[in-house]
């Protein structure tokens, strides 16, 4: 029993994680209703400009924390301009077959750089196990969780009580009524992106720091994760994508402690899979496909 | 106030709109009618920078917005409401003011903070206003999407209000009332007129358009085929084979 608390309480950590890259998909995908595969790829580099910095500048987890968010922001603007701005509304499947294209480049371009198969990375200091109750609980995986919680919550602000996240939600509702309400979507999809990569690269510098392993396969990781998270949460839903992280983070986790680390993987797949035939539209089916079926239903 | 000149727009070979010239005064409700086709949306469409011309030219206010995209023709001082009703779903009925509010406030917002949060007390009471010109202010905590089609349409022409336009674009906004409805649109169209807002109302409901209009331009094949007053348009041969005579209103 107490082994079963102590996955699941592992799981959450690791499932906050994950809740913020399906936050940055569920933000693009919102605003944009096309899929970024290049997500993950693009906060990659911001990881890789990290191990960068720490590597040559015996840089400390801050400014190695602020060189992979910045990263994150470069690849994605680059994603953005080369696979959505450039290639104009109609053309989603263009767009995401082009984000693939993207995906590979960016990953061919890390393995010239950094031929070696691993890199360090810095972790947020040697720190003790905390106690409690028989649970114990790494304290990077507390801050981890704390600084995810802290994100989400700023987040709720800036979509709330701004005018940028009032734009945001204007676009991500009705793209067209929001251009005839005077918003410049493109300005907004842009700098939603900038949004979701900052979000992403948090996210890439806390997970690779509790796990201080670098490799080029972090872009692949990072894209499966976040997406599958978003599709179990249900896409377009910010709550969804928080709920479908967690509940991603504790299924791995139980299936590791089981069956080892191969099933972790596995299972990850086909809890997507029996998602999208029992619940297409996610934990919370209240993404946009369940909105536009109520719409049409409406009709 | 809004000059179209030999305006087309052909899609493939059809000519959705030909060569068409009317010009809409400041401070009047200016009418555009015709049979289904007869390249109204279409119209209103070019007006508003959904697509550009094939040729022509459209002068609002003196500034040339014939290739203007949405948001700049929203700038100029044009706003307006759809034939399909696009609310902001999942938004309340405050918000979805709020934001046509805030798109008019940000060209003069000049500090940062301001900019980003946006909600001068000004700017609060002033979205109060539109929700009690539209009869709407009971529902201001509702989701749009579950508002009553009727208050959905109030609500489009509450919108397009808040974003502080100099003239609304109106395409069927009496479309699927009933006649009480219809009425209060008729005053809520008067009110818009007495504050000095120009409209232009496309609309199938005749009792309304000879009502309320100032002027009524008629198009038959994307060709404008008279304008005229209420009492001139209703007169006329050309619009009767057309239009009038044939379509039982």
């Amino acid at each position: 029993m107490i082994d079963f608390i102590q996955n699941t309480l592992d799981g959450i950590t690791i499932g906050a994680g994950y809740a913020l890259l399906a936050i940055g998909f569920t933000l693009i995908f919102g605003v944009l209703r096309r899929l970024n595969l290049a997500y993950g790829p693009s906060i990659m580099i911001g990881v890789f400009l990290g191990t960068f910095i720490y590597l040559h500048f015996d840089a400390g987890w801050l400014p190695v924390a602020i060189a992979t968010v910045i990263g994150a922001i470069l690849a994605g603007i680059y994603v953005e301009r080369m696979c959505f701005w450039a290639i104009k509304e109609g053309a989603a499947l263009a767009s995401m077959v082009s984000t693939f294209a993207i995906w590979m480049q960016l990953e061919e371009l890390v393995t010239v750089i950094f031929p070696e198969r691993t890199y360090k990375f810095p972790t947020l200091g040697e720190m003790d196990y905390l106690e409690f109750a028989g649970l114990e609980m790494r304290a990077e995986h507390l801050i981890m969780l704390g600084i995810a919680v802290l994100m989400v919550g700023l987040l709720h602000v800036l979509l709330y009580r701004t005018r940028f996240g009032l734009s945001v939600r204007a676009v991500s509702e009705n793209p067209a009524a929001a251009r005839f309400m005077g918003i410049n979507t493109g300005r907004v999809i842009f700098r939603a992106f900038i949004l979701a990569s900052a979000i992403g690269g948090v996210a890439g510098f806390l997970l690779v720091a509790t796990d201080p392993t670098v490799t080029p396969k972090f872009g692949l990781q990072a894209t499966f994760k976040g997406l599958i998270a978003m599709m179990l949460g249900g896409m377009g839903s910010i709550p969804g994508a928080i709920a479908g992280g967690v509940l991603l983070g504790i299924v791995e986790r139980h299936m590791q402690a089981e069956f080892g680390a191969i099933m972790r993987d596995m299972a990850a797949y086909a809890l997507l899979f029996l998602f999208l035939i029992f619940r297409p539209g996610g934990i919370m089916a209240q993404g946009v496909a369940a909105r536009e079926a109520a719409a049409l239903r409406r009709v | 106030m809004l000059e179209i000149k030999t305006l087309s727009k052909h899609f493939g070979g059809v000519r959705a709109v030909d060569e068409l010239d009317f010009t809409v005064r400041q401070g009047e409700i200016f009418g555009l009618i015709g049979p289904n086709g007869s390249g109204k949306s279409t119209t209103v469409n070019l007006v508003t920078g959904i697509f550009p011309p094939t040729a022509g030219e459209i002068i609002f206010d003196g500034r040339d917005i014939t290739t203007a995209q949405p948001h700049v023709t929203l700038d100029a001082g044009i706003a307006r409401t759809f034939q399909n009703i696009r609310l902001f779903n999942n938004m309340t009925v405050w918000e979805n003011l709020w934001v046509a509010q805030n798109s008019a406030e940000d060209k003069k917002a000049t500090n940062l903070l301001s900019r980003w949060m946006g909600g001068s007390r000004k700017a609060k009471s002033q979205v109060e206003e539109y929700l009690e010109f539209s009869a709407l202010a009971d529902k201001r905590d509702e989701l749009a999407g579950n508002l009553a089609f009727g208050e959905q349409r109030r609500l489009e022409v509450a919108r397009a209000l808040a974003a502080k336009p100099k003239m609304v674009l109106l395409d069927e906004p009496a479309a699927g009332m009933n006649r009480e409805e219809v009425r209060a649109l008729d005053e809520r169209l008067r009110a818009l007129k007495a504050r000095g807002i120009t409209v232009l109302l496309v609309e199938h409901v005749m009792e309304l358009v000879m009502e309320v209009t100032d002027r009524i331009a008629v198009l038959n094949f994307g060709q404008k085929i008279a304008e005229g007053t209420p009492s001139e348009i209703q007169n006329n041969q050309a619009v009767k084979d057309a239009y009038l005579g044939t379509s039982g209103d």
